[in-house]
């Protein structure tokens, strides 16, 4: 299939800093793609280049077959962006906002309406209130819609769901769904792993690198080894003994367990940790083997980052 | 253009849904003006002078209460000269009139009559308008009383209050005598030379903030980045900021003329459309300096900063408002070009004060409009399209 967006190693510094290291991908069209990492990885440096607000250091990138160096008004007149901060004007109301984002690209509301229907739907009882006092969910809504209203070839969300309520954040996804659906590739970044599930492909971002880019079932499907659970009431105690335990990768908590992630599943492994924990802890405690989730995954890949 | 139109909307939307800061631009140049245009004086309204008549006749009694009679000065009589010296060491009286004691015979008798000025020059500005006024009080005593006289006029000047006479009667020469004649403003009221140059500030000040503030809040909120990917280019987002603060102006512009021809009476012998228009292209070129400024300051408060203190001092000092460019040094003088304050307050004194044809001033005009396009030019070059 023909790619929509190609991006090859790209690179950018600040300083001794480097931002953006040798980042390669494509994203083609009715897909979305996220980008998942944690602050500082370089998240939104590339989405500041795929924009055109930045050139990289080296490498190039195209959207549509538009180089985002050369053809910049070209590409700044086509596509969607949504900054991660709100950045709407907050002495303008929910409609004059929407007006001027589709105005200034020679569009109107009522020519693309049906674009932003399924989003604009809970905000047309707020048309006439200020942006500026609207809920955080509501002021992500609107941008989403300032984004759209211009029927753009792709949309580029840097962490639209940050600082966003559980679910406003559900609805939001549920939206981007129904976007995609309708023929606009997004680009999204967010620093949540429970997010990672909901687009079709995800790439894993940390240090400036793609350590890997694929579908989220993909990934977890391939996580190497096995992942144990152990609930106690005993955590700390319990955490100190499993970590003077041979052969084993890591021991994190996770929520009200530990988990323990295995290099591989083998009886006297398992064995090991239950006599020990049999030994030491005074109340009882529960050894069960779960399925990795993506933030596992995500876990797992970092660690292999900072061996190598 | 329709792109334009659009953003023009929203500018003007932004300024009618801040009614305080509105009120802010229209207030502040009105108190500015008042405030100014009644400390900013250096005509004497009333100085004290010391006159020591040795005559005691019935015109130097007359030529006394002449002097009396006008505002500008409060008379003590002094009954000797060092009485009268005494008290110009003090710095009770900045002059000291002299009458002598055959000072009518000598008139009448078509000879020069004795009258000695000794003014305080330590304050030079005050000692030559006290000079200029008292000349003037004199000469008009003189040319209704004797009509067929020369002037009888000795000027001392003395420095630091010390009335040392160097030559006691250093007499005018009575073969030519020089009478000025001031024209353009022949009462010498300052407010025709502090008026023009204060429009000028006050406007300079008021149309740079609105720009430079209005455009590093679109920087602050993050709308910036949001107008940056879209078809608006450059150009129209200058013109965009420009056009409805330009609106503003007008209005500011309205306010300060009415305050300066009601309030402080100047006169306008010109042409008022032209008036106009000029006011409109320097609040055009104090416009687009705002914007200069804001395409290089990051935050609405450092944009405040430069357009308040950092365009108060150069409008203040080197439009000519306030000191003569002519006294500057030539260093000095070659910057003082680059001032748009400095071509504005010229036409303004054209227009308003001499009523000069447009031929007088049309290069200042011409110099203007250079000015405000290389202001636009630079802004565009330093307008920022992409991070870093």
């Amino acid at each position: 299939m023909q790619s929509f967006i190609s991006a090859k190693n790209l690179s950018k510094s600040y300083g001794d800093t480097l931002a953006l290291d040798d980042v390669s991908f494509q994203v083609y069209p009715n897909e979305i793609v996220g980008f998942i990492g944690p602050d500082g990885s370089g998240k939104s440096t590339l989405f500041q280049i795929l924009t055109t607000l930045l050139i990289p250091d080296s490498g190039s990138a195209t959207i549509a077959g538009f180089d985002t160096g050369r053809d910049f008004p070209k590409i700044r007149s086509s596509i969607g962006y949504m900054p991660g901060r709100f950045s709407l004007y907050p002495d303008l109301s929910v409609e004059e906002n929407l007006r001027f984002f589709a105005n200034i690209f020679g569009s109107s509301i009522e020519e693309n309406y049906e674009m932003i229907k399924g989003v604009y739907t809970l905000l047309a009882p707020f048309a006439k209130r200020k942006a500026g006092a609207l809920s955080g969910g509501m002021k992500q809504k609107l941008a989403l819609c300032c984004a759209l209203i211009h029927k753009p070839l792709v949309l580029f969300l840097d962490e639209p769901t940050t600082g966003v309520d559980a679910v406003s954040r559900t609805e939001f996804w549920d939206n981007l769904v129904q976007i995609r659906d309708g023929g606009i590739p997004i680009v999204v970044s967010t620093p949540y792993m429970d997010e990672a599930t909901r687009c079709d492909r995800v790439a894993m971002i940390y240090g400036g690198k793609i350590m890997q880019m694929d579908t989220p079932e993909y990934i977890i499907a391939n996580y190497q080894g096995s992942l144990l659970a152990i609930r106690t009431q005993e955590r700390y105690l319990a955490k100190q003994l499993l970590s003077q335990i041979k052969g084993i990768d890591s021991v994190f908590t996770f929520g009200d367990a530990i988990h323990i992630s295995l290099p591989e599943r083998t009886e006297p492994i398992i064995d090991e940790i239950d006599a020990v924990l049999q030994r030491e802890l005074s109340s009882t405690y529960s050894i069960t083997e779960i399925l990795p989730n993506f933030e596992d995954c995500f876990l797992q890949f970092m660690r292999q980052k900072s061996h190598e | 253009m329709k792109n334009l139109m659009v953003f023009v909307r929203k500018e003007m939307l932004h300024i009618l849904r801040d009614p305080k800061s509105l009120l802010i631009m229209i207030l502040l140049p009105l108190v500015e003006i008042l405030l100014f245009g009644f400390v900013l004086r250096f005509e004497i309204n009333s100085a004290n002078i010391a006159v020591y008549d040795m005559a005691k006749q019935t015109k130097s009694i007359q030529l006394v209460q002449r002097l009396e009679g006008g505002k500008r000065f409060q008379v003590i009589v002094a009954n000797s000269m060092p009485e009268a010296e005494a008290m110009l060491l003090s710095g009770e009286v900045k002059a000291i009139l002299t009458i002598g004691a055959d000072f009518d015979q000598k008139a009448v008798a078509k000879m020069e009559s004795p009258l000695q000025l000794l003014l305080d020059a330590s304050d030079p500005n005050l000692a030559s308008t006290l000079n200029t006024y008292l000349s003037a009080t004199i000469n008009d005593f003189w040319t209704e009383n004797y009509p067929q006289n020369h002037l009888p006029i000795i000027t001392e000047l003395s420095q630091n209050g010390d009335p040392t006479p160097t030559s006691p009667s250093r007499h005018l020469a009575t073969s030519l005598t020089i009478e000025p004649m001031l024209y353009y403003n022949p009462l010498l009221k300052s407010v025709y030379a502090t008026i023009p140059g204060l429009i000028s500030v006050v406007l300079m000040l008021i149309c740079a903030l609105m720009t430079s503030i209005s455009l590093t809040r679109e920087k602050e909120t993050g709308t910036m980045n949001v107008l940056l990917i879209s078809p608006l280019n450059p150009l129209q987002i200058i013109i965009g900021k420009l056009l409805p603060y330009l609106l503003v102006s007008m209005l500011n512009v309205a306010i300060i003329l009415t305050l300066a021809f009601t309030v402080f009476g100047m006169p306008l012998a010109g042409s008022f459309t032209m008036l106009i228009l000029v006011s409109l292209l320097y609040c055009l070129c104090a416009l687009a300096l705002g914007f200069l400024i804001s395409t290089k300051a990051k935050t609405q408060q450092l944009a405040m900063m430069v357009s308040l203190a950092g365009l108060m001092l150069p409008t203040t000092l080197l439009s000519g408002m306030i000191y003569p460019i002519q006294n500057m040094p030539t260093w000095l003088q070659n910057i003082t070009l680059a001032i748009p304050a400095r071509w504005y307050v010229s036409i303004l004194k054209h227009i308003m004060i001499k009523g000069s044809p447009i031929a007088a001033y049309g290069m200042d005009i011409f110099v203007l409009i250079f000015i405000t396009g290389i202001i636009i030019a630079l802004s565009l070059k330093s307008f920022k399209i992409r991070f870093r």
